[in-house]
């Protein structure tokens, strides 16, 4: 149901002028401030990234596009670029498949709502946990030595896998603490979400010869796919934010394999370079990329979920 | 003629009176000053990077707390966290910190972008500064001046399970070849692996001990105004550095230093060269599985033996005031004291010294094992500070540390290519320089 549309006619809803301005009005300080923070941080890296400022130096000079063009010739910054890529497509992909599986399992598997509560609950744990924490447990677990992950392997007499220091793996294994966290978390919400639908579809879908999978497939999840959407978008951007879990279970390594935009950005404004300007170049291109990127992927979705 | 004679006498009086005036004034001063000071600084914080010793000053803050009427917050970092917090609240003037915690990584680029004062114009009289050892001072100074006060450092140690190696009948290595021979020899993968080091990137890690089979290969860090540690001796010394890894256990590659230490404390590794003061970490009761089983010896021949310090410096922008600067030296004559290295080692804490009366102490000298004093005093001659000592170096070693963790996880193979790459990253690091 679209819920800006006038009942009956489908139309958008028209707004009475007093409740236009009574809108506005409580719309406008929030909105403000908003803009005003958002606008002072991206006037600032804007600023800054057409300079030469360092922060061992106190002066700093314009310098043009020379930022700019420096990032087009850095070997890191075209491998942050597919990392972050990678990053996106399989944390945003897998936390989304494996919520609509564990919501259905939820659902299907688990009949008393007072067992199926608790282990929502226990579901939601691994969400709650901040993110540094998150990552130090799983680095231990991943341990080759003496991490519980390798020990069914050690046991068998095979060889550890080192999680985190093959570059061929490391940037999965750190997605898969990501998942972990966000996977479960989502599919609890969509269980509940699923617990709120009408049953006659489902029933009627039933009576169909619809498999347990059909119904879902063809009934249930199209019912829900406006907060699908929405909840593959907020996964979207908070998979952007993964810097805090990549930096503690790797710190971008090995080597550059899990070096992220916002990673590489931090080691080279504040982390040990201090090239303030060129991180900021690199900031001011990665808005640009993420406002062009979320606005066609926004307008698409309006479409999907209308 | 009475009168010039009155004149000449009261002229005289008057000039001994300020002589004697200028004389007593610093002291009345200071005095002065610290009375008045008492009370009026409401915090000290302290940024360091968690070590025996700065975990010792957090439990025993309260007695400078009430000396000062002052409260003492103690901010612990990793090391890499540790200098880049230091250096955004320096390069910005924010002074969230009164206290730094430095070491030879950054001393010159702290001094000199003006973000540390001169420690000895604000430490207190009575403070005993030539009272560290010489090693320590050596690296606690830029262009001559000392800008922090040493509260731990050492050199290298070659650090040996004295079982296994007496298990195979194998005497400790005194040359790097002898050593890749036991490395090899010891290797016996699960149960024992026969060599591991520091692998992940940073001037403090895999640089840091990559350096010494650096400048044994006669290395240098500059020829002639450009970068080249890029020369045959680099590409020899990462050779040999990437080789000993194939003896190391899973996942090595990326070591910190840390997880270093946990390996040869799990009991999982032979031999390993570390740092002397972590050398003692082995033989902690409550952590080490090795306890009583370790050996110590200076690094072996013609490895030298990476001499380092890591010290408390006052921060420029976080004092801006009399009082302030006055209070926050005071803490870190109260922190680097010798009486407080008595006091850590009455505590049991003994990694951490930097003063020749520390060597001298009755604790030290019973407690410590004998065999690590005796390998002390071999590596001694031999410390020096091996990296770079310019205010470029986190920069050209943090890219170095990329480079080289890359060669040693396999990302790259071509170790010449990478170091030159590194290489001309220096000397763009070095141009950009010139603009001071």
């Amino acid at each position: 149901m679209n819920h800006s549309a006038s009942p009956g006619t489908g139309q958008p809803r028209r707004l009475r002028p007093e409740h236009r301005r009574f809108a506005l009005v409580t719309l406008l300080p929030g909105l403000s401030l908003l803009i005003l923070l958002s606008l002072i941080a991206s006037v600032g890296a804007i600023n800054l990234a057409f300079q030469d400022r360092m922060l061992r130096f106190p002066d700093a000079a314009y310098v043009g596009l020379e930022n700019f063009e420096r990032l087009f010739r850095d070997r890191r910054f075209a491998n942050a670029l597919q990392v972050s890529a990678i990053w996106e497509v399989v944390t945003v992909v897998c936390t989304m498949l494996l919520a609509v599986l564990l919501a259905i399992l939820l659902v299907e598997g688990v009949r008393s709502p007072r067992v199926r509560n608790a282990i929502c609950i226990l579901l939601i744990i691994p969400v709650l946990l901040p993110r540094v924490s998150a990552g130090l447990i799983w680095r231990f677990l991943y341990s080759p030595t003496m991490g519980a992950a390798n020990y069914p392997l050690t046991m068998l007499g095979l060889p550890p896998i080192e999680f985190l220091s093959d570059p061929q793996i490391a940037l999965y294994a750190v997605a898969l603490v990501d998942i972990w966290q966000w996977g479960l978390f989502f599919g609890v919400v969509l269980a509940k979400l699923i617990e709120t639908l009408p049953k006659e579809p489902q029933e009627a879908a039933r009576l169909d010869h619809a498999g347990t999978l059909g119904v879902y497939w063809w009934v249930a999840l199209p019912m829900l796919r406006g907060p699908i959407i929405m909840m593959t978008f907020v996964k979207a951007i908070e998979s952007l934010r993964s810097f805090d879990l990549i930096y503690t279970m790797t710190a971008g390594g090995p080597g550059i394999s899990t070096e992220t935009l916002d990673l590489y950005a931090f080691q080279q404004g504040i982390g040990i370079s201090g090239r303030i300007s060129y991180a900021s170049s690199l900031s001011v291109l990665l808005m640009v990329m993420t406002v062009i990127i979320f606005s066609i992927l926004w307008k698409r979705a309006a479409r999907w979920a209308a | 003629m009475r009168n010039r004679a009155r004149q000449r006498w009261l002229d005289t009086a008057a000039l001994g009176l300020t002589a004697v005036w200028l004389a007593a004034a610093p002291d009345a001063q200071a005095q002065a000053t610290a009375e008045a000071c008492a009370g009026k600084v409401p915090e000290v914080r302290v940024i360091v990077q968690p070590m025996p010793a700065t975990g010792h000053l957090d439990t025993i803050k309260g007695e400078f707390e009430a000396k000062w009427q002052t409260k003492v917050e103690i901010v612990q970092y990793g090391e890499n966290d540790r200098r880049s917090r230091s250096r955004l609240d320096a390069s910005s003037g924010a002074g969230a910190y009164q206290v730094y915690y430095i070491d030879e990584a950054n001393v010159a680029e702290f001094a000199a972008s003006k973000w540390v004062l001169p420690l000895l114009d604000y430490l207190p009289k009575d403070y005993d500064y030539e009272g560290f050892l010489d090693a320590r001072k050596a690296v606690a100074q830029w262009n001559g001046t000392p800008y922090f006060a040493p509260i731990t450092g050492g050199g290298d140690m070659m650090i040996y399970r004295k079982d296994v190696f007496a298990e195979k009948g194998i005497a400790p290595p005194k040359t790097l070849d002898e050593l890749k021979q036991a490395i090899a020899a010891l290797h016996s993968p699960p149960e024992m692996y026969g060599w591991t080091a520091r692998a992940r990137r940073g001037s403090g890690m895999n640089v840091w001990r990559w350096t010494p089979f650096f400048r044994a290969e006669g290395g240098q860090w500059f020829q002639d105004g450009e970068a080249s540690f890029n020369s045959e001796a680099a590409v020899k010394a990462t050779e040999t550095y990437k080789d000993l890894f194939q003896f190391a256990p899973p996942g090595a590659t990326t070591n910190t230093w840390s997880e270093v230490v946990e390996s040869f404390r799990a009991g999982q590794v032979a031999v390993i060269v570390e740092s002397d003061p972590l050398a003692l970490w082995m033989e902690d009761p409550e952590k080490s599985r090795v306890v009583g089983k370790v050996g110590f010896a200076p690094p072996p021949e013609p490895l030298p033996s990476a001499g380092y310090a890591h010290g408390l410096a006052l921060s420029a922008s976080g004092n801006p005031d009399d009082c302030s600067k006055l209070v926050s030296a005071d803490f870190i004559g109260w922190a680097t004291s010798s009486e407080m290295e008595h006091r850590r080692f009455e505590a049991g804490l003994f990694a951490d010294f930097a003063r020749k009366s520390s060597l001298e102490d009755p604790i030290f000298k019973e407690k410590v094992p004998a065999e690590y004093i005796q390998a002390l005093a071999g590596t001694s001659p031999r410390t020096s500070l091996l990296i770079y000592d310019g205010p470029e170096w986190p920069e050209i070693g943090d890219f170095l540390g990329l480079v080289l963790e890359e060669v040693l996880t396999g990302t790259r193979d071509d170790i010449q290519l990478s170091l030159d790459e590194a290489a001309e990253y220096a000397n763009d690091i070095m141009r950009r320089s010139q603009r001071q």
